[in-house]
């Protein structure tokens, strides 16, 4: 018997169930023979004893199971306190192993904590863009509504959904009504507006959502504070609105006792009647709505908001529903096209005026989409999907670099280790606890790396933000690392940890390591193919930083081609923002004499050359348009007659720097009284066969009676809505011709820095009514930038990725290279001795890393070319080949992999026959 | 039914792992062992089933009272061995002490009547 508080020296197998009750039985057993011995001993017949220690027993069946149950749970209690104890045993040795070997845990920290995050950072914005639902009761039950096809009439989308996406507010009544197969179809349309709580009385430029009355019934969100957008609200236009929970925290101080106030959303009055709870920011990423309004107070804010509430030909607003319980996607879809489809033939089909048959027959086709609503209706999550799936894929070949590179270090070790190995195993030591004890020592490792990743992940995503504009960094975007990204290094570090620590703690403790201890020349018998296992990790990191190299250089190259694009015009020394004194009450007259005044005020600041107003925000994604009659052009109707429209002022085309090519440019006189003119572009006159100079030629919207306007003008072509698309045909033509104004842009050019302007512009705005907020003020070539932000950051870090990637692979490299000589010593000293130079034994070093650079590479370049289309679509100027990025990628990789093989080559070639033949 | 007008007396609770414990102070036995011990030392007066003895031993073994091993028995035959172990003997030092004192002061109340 082993006295108590003797360490246990050997661990028993443990008993299975079958055995505690085999014990138990045995036991009694044990016992009955004893008692019957001693009776019979004292005189009693064997049988006689027997039937009574039987009866002093009990109910023996009873006793042994209530006995099994102690012994099960006991055993299972030791079972993990056993196990605890050599968990914590194994730790702390892991932890001691890696403070004896700094330079190993230091270097293997270093590159887990990099991709680890990396990799954090980017899923923290993959999460939050596409991944995560809508903060409301099971988002699963939600769906996105859209019906494609002819929209007569007119469309006008903005960033919660492609403009094929859009409904009428008839229409939506319509369908709301019916529905069938949903608990709810709700409606919503954001809209910009000007802000004054009364108590505030400081106006600012917002945006509001305009709801249906179910919208917040059909989301399940409930109120903070007072009562959400109700029905009744939508069917008395009441003149009502909820705030947001941040607007009512950062603008109103939480205050509670604002309900009842009025809010003035441009200019006029509404009463505010709840609060939204936290979180809740509306169904579009992207969009933070401060206030929710029901949608017929549209028609208070907004000059032709009644119309646009009643045109079954408008089509604006954005629809979702809610399935009903247990009912499928497809089946409500269906059901809700019926009465779609008969509200087409019997309501809209005659309103159809001035279509072709073949857009008739287009149109009563039409078909209500229905996709997965649960993260919410957003064009960013279709623009985000590639270039962050792409970074998650790309950060992930990081960290498995990251792995391969300690795989190799481990597996270095684990030679220096044979020897330990080999005598635990033959003392007794199960392989699995071995395999156990080197795989917690790469989790211990695993996890200082994820540590010290959560400190990169935070750079990263710091560094990310400052790619994106301004306005994306306010949207609901965070930029902190977030419980989804923690939780997604963290299953990241334990894979990492096995990932690398498996094959080298399987390769440590394979059973005929025992060789080991035999072996006179101290070489482990695994040692052969240990060293192919790492040729062939590293030969696979050169190819992941090939593949790498390749598509980070097509996006910088793609970048490089975005930076040279002709834009048509000069963006430097141009500084814009908006003004809207229409969402400040202004009436369209008054608005023109504040816009008037403003143009002349700006271009009287010193040092500036000349200033326009315009009606749109060129470079970002701002878009007008409309079908025109050109004199001379077909009449046909289904003939592709569209054009993107622009009005501007008379300086405009001086102030942006475009080239006047023919004609004249607008002036002051071109106003609302005087005749209608317009210019065009060259893409204008290409596509309405205007030849070289359409200074003349007549030209009308599609519907009006006659040709009304006259083209004055032709300018060289200029980009319009953005760097990367083609100069669309662009009709341009004076706002002083215009009647209703409302909202402008303005485009200032000085000769001066354009710091010193951006400064003045708010007073200059300011003097002329302090209530009017000036917004989007940024220098034009930032506004540029902006626009092709996403090209930007991709480029970027996919180029931060590749380098890390090829540093990564160029240590690997090293690592292999050096162990392999440090093995060979006795080899290469043998052939010096024998008669090899200098050069032959650098050849041979150099040799082997061309084999796996060339292996390796050409692998990469399979990748990479098929990694190239895939991203086909995000690249600008290229396609998924080009020759002058692969040629210089692989000279890179070259160049990196021979600075990388010169320090062990020259060491191979100093090696000293007569001492590397006397070791041992 | 009255138990005191019986020859032997039913065990009340907890008194098994009390007899038990005192048992084994005497160093290492196997079960049978305990049931004799007992058996002897309260000249049959406590009766106490030996399937709940053995029930009684196990479940003092999962609360690490006391540790079981086989071993051989004084007939060389294979049985399973119980040892107090430290807990064990604070545990039945605890027991004996809040025995006495409970029974002291059942007896006070019944000799002053």
């Amino acid at each position: 018997m082993i006295p108590h508080g003797t360490k246990r020296v050997f661990t028993f197998p443990w008993r299975s169930t079958a055995d505690v009750r085999a014990d138990i039985r045995e036991e009694f057993q044990v016992h009955l023979d004893m008692r019957t011995a001693e009776l019979v001993a004292a005189g009693r017949t064997e049988g006689d004893a027997r039937a009574q220690a039987a009866r002093e027993f009990g109910d023996a069946a009873v006793g042994a199971s209530a006995c099994a149950r102690a012994d099960t749970r006991m055993e299972w209690r030791q079972r993990a306190r056993t196990l605890a104890a050599d968990l914590m045993r194994d730790t702390a040795l892991g932890m001691r192993l890696l403070i004896r070997n700094p330079w190993f845990s230091a270097l293997s920290i270093a590159m887990l904590a990099l991709g680890i995050g990396a990799n954090a950072a980017i899923y923290s914005m993959f999460e939050q863009t596409l991944f995560r639902p809508l903060p409301v009761a099971t988002p699963g039950e939600l769906v996105n509504l859209a019906a494609p096809g002819p929209k007569p009439g007119g469309d006008n989308c903005n960033q919660a959904g492609r403009c094929s996406d859009v409904f009428s507010w008839p229409m939506y009544r319509d369908l709301a009504a019916l529905s069938p197969g949903f608990a709810g179809i709700a409606a919503h349309r954001a809209s910009d507006v000007t802000l004054t709580p009364a108590r505030v009385d400081r106006s600012e430029w917002a945006m509001g959502m305009l709801v249906s009355g179910n919208y917040f019934d059909v989301l399940q969100v409930r109120p903070a504070l007072g009562r959400m957008i109700a029905e009744a609200d939508v069917a008395a236009a009441a003149p009502v609105a909820v705030l947001s929970h941040a607007y009512w925290r950062t603008r109103l101080n939480a205050d509670p006792t604002v309900l009842g106030e009025a809010l003035l959303v441009n200019g006029r009055p509404l009463t505010i009647v709840g609060v939204a709870p936290a979180g809740f920011e509306g169904t579009t990423l992207g969009f933070r709505p401060a206030a929710y309004l029901p949608f017929p107070v549209r028609a208070l804010i907004e000059p032709g908001g009644a119309q646009d509430l009643e045109n079954r030909r408008s089509h604006w607003v954005y629809l979702f529903g809610r399935l009903a319980p247990g009912v499928p996607l497809a089946q409500a879809r269906d059901a809700l096209n019926a009465p779609y489809r008969r509200i087409l033939a019997e309501v809209e089909s005659p309103l159809l005026t001035g279509v072709s048959d073949q857009t008739r027959a287009q149109f009563m086709a039409k078909q209500i989409v229905a996709t997965d609503g649960s993260r919410g209706q957003s064009r960013l999550h279709a623009v985000l999907n590639t270039p962050l799936t792409l970074l998650l894929l790309v950060a992930g070949v990081v960290l498995l670099i990251a792995c391969a590179n300690i795989a190799n270090l481990q597996l270095a070790r684990a030679a220096a280790r044979a020897s330990e190995m080999a005598v635990r195993l033959s003392i007794g030591g199960s392989r699995w606890q071995l395999v156990r004890q080197l795989l917690i020592e790469s989790c211990v490792l695993a996890l200082a790396g994820g540590a010290a990743g959560l400190v990169v992940a935070h750079w990263t995503l710091q560094g990310i933000a400052m790619l994106l504009p301004a306005s994306a960094v306010d949207m609901s975007l965070t930029f902190a690392l977030d419980w989804p990204a923690m939780l997604f290094g963290a299953a990241l570090t334990i894979g990492a940890g096995l990932l690398f620590g498996l094959a080298p703690a399987l390769k440590a403790t394979r059973p005929d390591i025992l060789s080991t201890l035999k072996d006179q020349s101290g070489q482990p018998s695994g040692a052969r193919s240990s060293a192919r296992l790492r040729s062939v990790l590293c030969t696979a990191q050169i190819a992941l930083a090939m593949a790498l190299l390749v598509s980070a250089g097509l996006f910088v190259r793609s970048l490089v081609n975005l930076s040279n694009v002709a834009l048509g015009l000069d963006p430097e020394h141009l500084v814009t923002f908006a003004v809207a004194p229409g969402l400040n009450g202004y009436a369209p007259d008054g608005t023109r004499a504040f816009v008037e005044r403003l143009e002349a005020d700006l271009a009287a600041i010193p040092g500036v050359t000349s200033a326009s107003a315009s009606l749109i925000r060129v470079l970002s994604n701002q878009s007008n348009g409309g079908n025109l009659v050109v004199e001379g052009f077909t009449t046909d109707l289904d003939a592709d007659t569209n054009v993107r429209m622009h009005g501007v002022g008379p300086t405009f085309f001086g102030t942006m720097g475009m080239a006047l090519l023919g004609g004249r440019a607008f002036s002051a006189a071109d106003t609302l009284g005087a005749p209608r003119v317009a210019i065009v572009n060259e893409a204008f006159a290409r596509k309405f066969n205007l030849g070289p100079n359409p200074v003349g030629r007549r030209l009308s919207r599609r519907g009006a009676v006659a040709l009304d306007t006259e083209i004055v003008g032709l300018v060289r072509d200029a980009k319009y809505s953005d760097v990367k698309g083609e100069v669309p045909a662009v009709l341009y033509e004076p706002y002083r011709q215009k009647p209703d104004l409302f909202a402008m842009y303005f485009y200032v050019r000085t000769a001066l820095p354009p710091e010193p302007l951006l400064a003045a512009v708010p007073g200059v705005v300011r003097a002329i009514d302090p209530r009017v907020p000036v917004r989007d003020l940024v220098t034009m070539p930032q506004q540029v930038r902006e626009n092709i932000f996403l090209d930007r950051m991709v480029s970027v870090l996919s180029l931060a990725f590749a380098s890390l990637a090829t540093v990564m692979a160029a240590l690997g490299l090293y690592g292999v290279l050096t162990y392999t000589i440090a093995q060979r010593t006795k080899e290469i000293g043998l052939r010096m001795a024998l008669g090899a130079d200098a050069a032959t034994v650098r050849g041979m070093v150099l040799g082997q890393m061309a084999r796996m650079t060339v292996v390796g590479a050409s692998g990469g370049l399979l990748v990479a070319f098929g990694l190239g289309a895939a991203v086909r679509s995000l690249l600008y100027g290229l396609d998924g080949f080009d020759p002058l990025v692969v040629a210089s990628s692989v000279s890179l990789l070259a160049i990196i992999a021979l600075a990388a093989a010169l320090a062990p080559a020259m060491r191979a070639a100093r090696i000293d026959p007569m001492r590397a033949l006397r070791w041992d | 039914m009255n138990p005191l007008s019986h020859e032997t007396l039913a065990l009340l609770q907890g008194t098994a792992d009390l007899l038990i414990l005192q048992a084994l102070r005497q160093g290492p036995a196997h079960g049978y062992a305990v049931s004799r011990w007992v058996r002897e030392r309260t000249e049959g007066v406590l009766s106490m089933e030996d399937a709940a003895l053995y029930q009684a031993l196990h479940r003092l073994e999962a609360r690490a009272w006391v540790a079981s091993e086989w071993g051989l028995s004084e007939n060389n035959r294979r049985a399973k061995f119980y040892t107090l172990t430290p807990e064990g003997r604070a545990q039945l030092r605890a027991e004996v002490s809040a025995w006495k004192r409970y029974a002291s002061a059942v007896f006070k109340v019944l000799e002053t009547t």
